[in-house]
């Protein structure tokens, strides 16, 4: 449920830094740069990448362009290839059986367990399918500020870090001090960094 | 102060802020002025509450659910120095409607409801209605931040003012009235 949905969850974020001047000529570089691409087709692991919020298999924006007026609207998806940890220890316990049969022997040691391991999730991944996850945000230029569509603390981590490796800018997410430095004036700032907590009762 | 000891050190600031707001909601009947808009909303305290209490292993957590008049059970938490960490609240602003959840802590937002409008009626996939769209929704979306902000700000103003023990101690009346309802 993103932006374009009745209903969403979201945090804010402050933009740190200072955004280049011909923005709209950096940000198509470096959206281009960093659209979504697929890995259907291949054995990659993972792939993260911007898309349309209109629709997740638009890394081309033909569907709903980025700029809408004084805002950046993108969805950052995330492809990625996952096997359930019973999945492999199934695997895993099977090829063991196969090896000490063949072996001949009561028991492997770690080495070789490891070994098994590292090759059985090394198969399997090829054959799970890429499991799609699309997070909306809106970046309000004129207060250079962030909505992210996403209250999922991973999900938060891996945007901050791509939002950086694409824009070269930081996130700092708005908690509630924060947000009260930036409401309140200057000389009211040393009360509010005194504060403490009070009981109601 | 880093982030992670921002949000733990400081965790009390947002869930106090809810509680005052709960208090300031309850004080005139579900309306509130905004100075800086210089007109009332409604904000009404709907059937979810998240109460917390203590810290670390002794951490509790309490949900209560019910109609408007039946957060008795979340009043009382508060007379037992629970503190507000989560709320569903319905949010009126010029005859516009949001059902949003907050959560104190962290102040996220939370089950966004935008409100229905005329504007986002216009369904079609052309470019210039996709636009106009979206920036209806990301202008719904940023008006439900806005009020917050600016019932934060009224909250902070007063918090960080000498007229706080004033506010304070008729928040403790309420709470306490409250327990005995």
């Amino acid at each position: 449920m993103g932006l374009l949905s009745r209903s969403a969850s979201f945090v804010r974020y402050a933009v740190e830094g200072e955004v280049p001047k011909n923005f709209w000529d950096f940000a198509a570089g470096r959206i281009a740069k960093h659209a979504f691409r697929d890995i259907d087709e291949s054995f990659e692991e993972r792939s993260v990448g911007w898309v349309s919020v209109a629709n997740m298999f638009d890394n081309a924006f033909a569907y709903a362009s980025y700029a809408a007026g004084d805002y950046l609207v993108l969805a950052m998806r995330i492809d990625e290839r996952k096997v359930a940890s019973k999945v492999l220890s199934k695997f895993c316990q099977k090829e063991e059986e196969r090896v000490k049969k063949a072996k001949q022997v009561p028991r492997l040691n770690r080495a070789q367990r490891m070994e098994i391991k590292e090759s059985v999730t090394l198969s399997l991944m090829k054959r799970a399918l890429p499991v799609p996850a699309v997070y909306d945000m809106c970046w309000n230029l004129a207060e250079n500020t962030v909505l992210f569509f996403s209250t999922n603390q991973k999900a938060q981590e891996v945007f901050e870090e791509f939002f950086r490796e694409v824009f070269g800018l930081g996130l700092m997410l708005q908690v509630p001090y924060l947000v009260a430095e930036h409401l309140l004036p200057e000389e009211q700032r040393p009360a509010l960094a005194e504060l403490e907590p009070v009981i109601f009762v | 102060m880093d982030l992670v000891d921002l949000i733990d050190e400081k965790r009390f600031l947002g869930q106090e802020f809810l509680t005052w707001l709960w208090f300031k909601s309850d004080e005139r009947g579900g309306t509130i002025f905004l100075p800086e808009s210089g007109s009332d909303i409604q904000l009404v305290f709907e059937k979810h509450m998240l109460l917390e209490y203590g810290e670390g292993e002794a951490h509790e957590k309490v949900i209560c659910r019910g109609l408007q008049t039946e957060l008795r059970e979340a009043r009382t938490g508060l007379a037992m120095g629970k503190k507000l960490e989560q709320a569903r609240v319905q949010l009126i602003r010029d005859d516009h409607e949001w059902h949003l959840t907050l959560r104190g802590s962290l102040m996220e937002f939370q089950s966004v409801r935008l409100p229905k409008t005329m504007e986002n009626s216009d369904e079609s996939d052309a470019p210039e209605a996709m636009e106009a769209r979206l920036l209806d929704q990301i202008g719904l979306y940023e008006m439900a931040v806005r009020t917050v902000d600016q019932l934060y700000r009224m909250f902070l103003e007063v918090r960080t003012s000498k007229g706080w023990k004033k506010e304070l101690s008729k928040m403790q009346a309420w709470v306490a009235k409250a327990s005995t309802i």
